[in-house]
């Protein structure tokens, strides 16, 4: 029957009752209105069974239909654990639940719960560990039960993104005293934001009863609304969760699918509390709910929560619900009161007018559930006799509604997280929150003020205290919008709380048959909280790892303030003494989504990238950078790059050596400069010609190597690897910080764009373009610099030979880049110029025996195991790495960086990292190793011991599956030892 | 510069200096305008007012204006004598008055912008000598002492500040960094879903300069209002200028901004 308990208007604030919609529920249909959440509409359907408990697999239903339990967890197609009293339905949505075998309604895992004597606390500590392999048994098993929800593997991936916003004043929350904070905040001038999880803001004014007649609440909302929509000073974020609290005032606000980061100057925090359950025999079944989820259903949701209802309560908000109930049309059995003597207060008054029987000193002793369903049916209540013990028999009331209001944890996570600290009182079972950083203030409940007036009174307070600490003050100002006096701190006292609390101090009533559950989520009872003190862990923070109390999705709202008041009892000391857990961010479930936002990964591109795409090249990402890494087909690599190899040996080729370091060294100190910085020496370095430049740190260990290139007496172009030269500038700064010599760093590297045109045939094609520069051997000799234009293009050209031929490195403006590559390619048609990639670069500088830093060097590589020797300056009186280079000479190598072939050409060839045995004893590693098409052999670098160095000798490598390879120690390098080709 | 063909034909690809997104704005259809002896996009081929999309929302490619950089403790004086306006404090800029910009990012580091017409004297100077090599500090700045080079210096670009010992570096900002156009009135709110700085209106005031992280890259962003039209100009490194431009349109889409071209630019610059 569609919409069985459903109430008519004006009940159901957040329903369009004009917009009806179909969704189902474990492939059944039901039918809601929009507004409705999933968890509404179903109990407007009288569907109250909702999911299956953590580990006994319960049946459990709505409990604070706020947001803040796991009972409600569902699953959406590709989403799993979704909070159904926060979910809003829409049409054609398919809802199941989870954590069951066979149906919801008869789940065959519910068995385990008879072998609950089995699974005391922290049982899986113990168990399943011996014999001797069990657990390989046992983990299959124990894997497919645990967990919540089943993650679609074909989920694709949604739009998030995030968005900083800046205010004067953050308030979070928008009950009454946050609506107050915010009000006063906008008209002392300030910007505001206030953030409320829920569809509307008022928060309890929306639900709650402040009044016998029960009309104070949603007149005081409908105002302060009005007033708040009046205002273009106050943003508004309703369906909006601030997750977190990070320093200086950094707020997560989680809306839709969009992170906010905000920043605010002040922040006021009024964020309520959470009412809390009694604990008692099957506390936990459907239909047995906190008072305000009751209200909510009602006032929010148009929902009857019952039929028949008892009332358990330890304040005065018991009686209000127990008036709504009666004005619902519910029959309202009894109001069980834990205290003796309550207060008779108006509410209290109305509520005994209005006929309905009172219990005090009375507790709900057990819950009994339907034989026909799994819902409540009937509580038992017993008189009181002291604290958590009943007397032995009592009364039994049938009812499908029990309100449970108890008492109030402040929602301190926030606050906590902010540095607060959160005390209580054993006597008054209140608490205080204490110790809030600067430019932080609470308000209303969170800080146990419950009346209206004084709520709206501290919430003022607060406000004002935040504008003053900003620079805005109302005092003296003249207000449009809000009539109420406005405080001032200066003259106002604070409000007093007094001792009026709402918290029942022991509402823990353990039953023999146990299933008096502390934590929801884990499925806790009262002798596992005690049980766990027992086992010796009796501090709170680790009855929480040993027992998982707290560790639920609901991380310990409605089960922090049981735990802390069972285990104060069991080892003897208060409930402020013992505390709570700390409370850390996030506050609520949040995507990963969330977190990532847009993901930014930033791609480098050289100005040349898409020539090399047209060319048909497989790129690869190194750091942020795409470089072509060879050109054909995917999976050709190995024939093309031996083809780009030989074109270059033989003909001509060019390769995009763009993302190569590029730093400005200028002033008059920058030759002395980088004689103090590189190893080799550099103040005569005569202008128009490049001097190798080997980096190394006070560890004496090689880190970084490129050209130096005098362009003028006081002007050097420094060169220096792709991955390496951001941390060799930086140490660039660093050391002149200390020595402070007159040099100024630029790192240009993106500034130019460039390529290395290389081959017997680089000068024929170069020519064609170049007209006021002398190409010529003698003109510009092996590693001379030059300047002038390439194609009209201005240049700066680098003879340099890294790849072992005749070679030109011609530097251009990055834009100019791609119309350079157009240029040479034309210019080399004839020649039947090829461009080359960076496996091709690789090999042909492996043929002529250069180092790649990093991968031919390691973290202890220094100069001379890598036959480096020759580019330290020994006559400059300091270099970086000097000292200890002198001290390490004086000491025989360990080992030394060799060159080797493989001359059995069916070996399998070693890759990089291969060892290098000696018997059974790992001697040395392989750095680097390729087929080499010029040589038809294997070639490769080494790590070997001292004595294996000499050329001739012979090593052992066990290459891929084991195989071990001989292979024989060369000079190097392997390819034109004569350097006659790169210095034609 | 290649050869120029008729207006009708203008492409980047018969130019040197290519912007790196010039296959972004060919595949939007952009028809493009000489400006001096750069090209740069015109107009996007799309129905309304482009200028008021770009009162809106637009993002224009400026990459290849002229821009310059300079630093050095002789920095400060020496543009002085080359009678710029600077700011007297860091994370300013100031209009010229031949309609170049010129931005102080620190006490001794200036970016130097050309008017979106490039008719500035000093963006005429900064692209006349936009070569490498007239970079050299020392006194004697013309040209470099390399053999074989034909680089005519500029007494311009970098100079020892006669009788002193204060140096003066140029920096080729034309290359090392693209620039970027962000206008219109939801440029601020754009902004912050990339930015952490404060770009509001109100907050961020017209000439401010800030250097900060853009889409997880560095940024140097300075507003420079077109007319009343906020806009912000974005320097940042050019191998990244793809991914940057990419970043923003995702980022504007919320606001159905698009990228704009430089008549709608100077549509707005003339709006009171």
């Amino acid at each position: 029957m569609f919409n069985l308990n459903r109430l008519p208007a004006p009940y159901g604030l957040l329903l369009n009752r004009t917009k009806k919609i179909a969704f189902s529920f474990e492939n059944k249909t039901y039918h809601g209105f929009a507004g409705d959440n999933i968890a509404s509409a179903l109990a407007a359907n009288d569907q109250w069974l909702l999911s299956r408990s953590f580990k006994y697999h319960r049946p459990r239903g709505l409990l604070t239909m706020a947001g803040q339990d796991a009972n409600t967890l569902v699953h959406l197609p590709s989403d799993p654990n979704v909070l159904a009293d926060r979910e809003n339905i829409r049409e054609g949505l398919k809802v199941m639940a989870q954590n069951y075998s066979g149906k919801l309604e008869k789940d065959r895992g519910a068995w385990i719960e008879r072998f609950a004597k089995f699974l005391p606390v922290g049982f899986y500590y113990k168990a399943f560990f011996k014999p001797r392999g069990a657990w390989e048994k046992w983990a299959p098993i124990i894997r497919k039960k645990a967990g919540l929800g089943v993650i679609d593997p074909d989920f694709q991936p949604e739009y998030y993104d995030k968005q900083y916003k800046f205010y004067d004043v953050v308030v979070v929350g928008g009950g009454p005293a946050g609506m107050a904070a915010a009000l006063q905040a906008a008209q002392s001038g300030a910007e505001v934001l206030l953030v409320d999880e829920n569809p509307v803001l008022g928060g309890s004014l929306n639900y709650a009863r402040i009044d016998a007649q029960g009309v104070q609440a949603r007149i005081t909302q409908k105002k302060m609304v009005a007033d708040i929509e009046a205002h273009n000073t106050i943003d508004v974020m309703v369906n909006a969760i601030c997750n977190g609290w990070f320093a200086d005032n950094w707020l997560p606000i989680v809306k839709g699918r969009r992170l906010y980061k905000i920043r605010a100057k002040e922040t006021i925090m009024c964020v309520g509390s959470l009412e809390q359950q009694a604990v008692f025999h099957n506390n936990d079944l459907p239909g047995i709910m906190m008072s305000s989820a009751a209200q909510r259903l009602i006032h929010l949701y148009g929902v009857r929560p019952g039929k028949a209802a008892v009332i358990l309560t330890g304040n005065t908000d018991g009686y209000g619900v127990a008036l709504d109930l009666l004005d619902a049309g519910i029959d309202v059995k009894a109001i069980i009161e834990l205290r003796d003597e309550p207060q008779h207060n108006d509410m209290i008054k109305e509520v005994i007018a209005r006929g309905i029987i009172v219990k005090p000193g009375h507790a709900v002793y057990e819950a009994r559930k339907s034989k026909n369903k799994p819902h409540l049916a009937a509580v038992e209540i017993r008189k009181i006799m002291e604290d958590g013990i009943c007397a032995g028999s009592g009364e039994i009331i049938e009812c499908d509604l029990l309100c449970m209001a108890i008492g109030y944890t402040p929602t301190y996570q926030l606050i906590c997280q902010a540095g607060g600290q959160l005390s209580y009182d054993d006597v008054t079972a209140m608490f205080t929150l204490t110790n809030m950083p600067k430019s932080y203030q609470i308000a209303g409940s969170v800080n146990g003020t419950w009346t209206l007036d004084a709520v709206l009174t501290e919430a003022r307070r607060a406000a004002v205290v935040a504008c003053n600490a900003i620079g805005c003050s109302t005092l003296g100002k003249e207000t449009e919008v809000v009539s109420d006096p406005v405080v001032n701190p200066a003259v106002d006292p604070v409000v007093d709380h007094g001792d009026i609390s709402p918290n029942f101090y022991w509402p823990i009533f353990p039953h023999p048959k146990g299933k008096e559950f502390v934590d929801f989520d884990e499925d806790l009872q009262v002798t596992d909280i005690i049980n766990a003190t027992r086992d010796g862990y009796e501090h709170v923070q680790l009855v929480k790892r040993y027992s998982t109390c707290g560790m639920g999705p609901s991380q310990g709202r409605h089960s922090a303030l049981a735990t802390a008041r069972l285990v104060a009892k069991a080892t003897g000391k208060t409930v402020a003494q013992t505390g709570v857990t700390t409370a850390r961010p996030p506050f609520s479930p949040e995507r990963l989504g969330h977190s990532a936002g847009r993901s930014f990964y930033p791609a480098q591109r050289s100005n040349m990238h898409y020539r090399h795409l047209e060319a048909g090249a497989q790129m690869l990402q190194a750091g942020a950078w795409y470089r072509p890494a060879y050109y054909g087909q995917k999976g050709s690599k190995a024939e093309s790059v031996k083809s780009e190899v030989l074109n270059v040996r033989n003909n001509v080729g060019i390769v995009d050596v763009s993302t190569l370091g590029g730093i400005e060294v200028r002033g008059p100190d920058a030759g002395e400069f980088l004689n103090r910085f590189y190893t080799f020496a550099f103040i005569k370095q005569p202008v128009g010609r490049a001097r190798y430049a080997l980096l190394t740190n006070e560890a004496g260990v090689v880190i970084d190597d490129g050209v130096a290139c005098r362009m003028h007496q006081d002007h050097y172009y420094v060169t220096a690897t792709t991955g390496g030269v951001n941390h060799v500038y930086q140490n660039m700064l660093q050391w002149n910080a200390q020595w402070t010599l007159d040099v100024d760093f630029s790192n240009v590297t993106t500034a130019w764009c460039g390529v290395n045109i290389a081959g017997p045939n680089a000068r024929v094609v170069l020519q064609k373009l170049c007209h006021n520069l002398d190409l010529s051997a003698e003109g510009f000799p092996y590693m001379g610099v030059r300047e002038g234009r390439v194609a009209n293009i201005p240049a700066r050209l680098i003879r340099v030979g890294f790849v072992g031929e005749l070679g030109f490195e011609i530097h251009v403006p990055q834009h100019c880049g791609e119309a350079l590559w157009d240029a040479l390619m034309a210019a080399g048609k004839d020649q039947g110029i090829r461009p080359f990639g960076i496996e091709a670069q690789r090999l042909l500088r492996l043929e002529k025996g250069h180092i790649i830093i990093s991968q031919d060097t390691d973290a202890m590589s220094n100069p001379m195991e890598v036959q480096m020797g020759w580019a330290v300056s020994r006559k400059k009186p300091f270099f970086v790495g000097g000292r200890t280079i002198t001290e390490f000479e004086k000491k025989p190598l360990s080992r030394t960086l060799v060159g080797f072939v493989v001359n059995d050409i069916k070996a399998p060839i070693p890759l990089e990292c291969h060892l290098v045995l000696d018997g059974e004893n790992m001697t040395g590693r392989v750095t680097s190793c390729e087929m080499s098409p010029t040589l038809n052999k294997p070639i490769g670098l080494a790590y070997v011991l001292p004595e294996k160095s000499e050329v001739g000798s012979q090593i052992v490598i066990r290459s891929t599956g084991g195989a071990l390879v001989a292979a024989e120690v060369v000079g190097l390098p392997f390819y034109d030892p004569e350097n006659q080709r790169q210095e034609l | 510069m290649m050869s120029l063909q008729s207006t009708e034909q203008l492409s980047p690809v018969q130019y040197d200096r290519r912007s790196q997104l010039y296959r972004r704005h060919l595949d939007a259809r952009a028809t493009f305008k000489a400006v001096a002896s750069i090209l740069a996009v015109d107009v996007y081929s799309t129905a309304g007012s482009e200028a008021e999309k770009a009162a809106h929302l637009g993002l224009a490619d400026l990459s290849t204006h002229p821009r310059v950089g300079f630093k050095g403790r002789g920095a400060p004086r020496w543009l002085e004598q080359q009678k710029a306006e600077l700011s007297s404090i860091p994370h300013y800029a100031v209009q010229q008055s031949d309609g170049s910009l010129i931005a102080r990012l620190s006490e001794e580091e200036f970016l130097i912008l050309s008017d979106l017409d490039i008719q500035a004297s000093l963006a005429g100077k900064m692209q006349e000598h936009d070569t490498p090599g007239s970079d050299i500090p020392g006194s004697d700045i013309l040209g470099s002492d390399i053999p074989g080079s034909d680089i005519p210096g500029s007494d311009i670009l970098g100079s020892d500040i006669p009788g002193s010992a204060e140096k003066v570096y140029l920096l080729p900002r034309h290359d090392s960094h693209c620039w970027l156009a962000l206008t219109g009135n939801h440029a601020s709110a754009c902004l912050a879903k990339l930015c952490a700085i404060d770009m509001r209106i109100n907050k961020f005031e017209n000439g401010e300069v800030a250097q900060t992280s853009l889409a997880r890259v560095n940024a140097i962003i300075l507003r420079h209002d077109l007319g009343r039209t906020p806009c912000f100009y974005i320097l940042s490194d050019v191998s990244s200028t793809e991914f940057l431009w990419d970043s923003l349109l995702d980022a504007m889409q919320e606001f159905e901004g698009m990228p704009v071209g430089m008549a709608a630019l100077k549509e707005l610059s003339k709006s009171d």
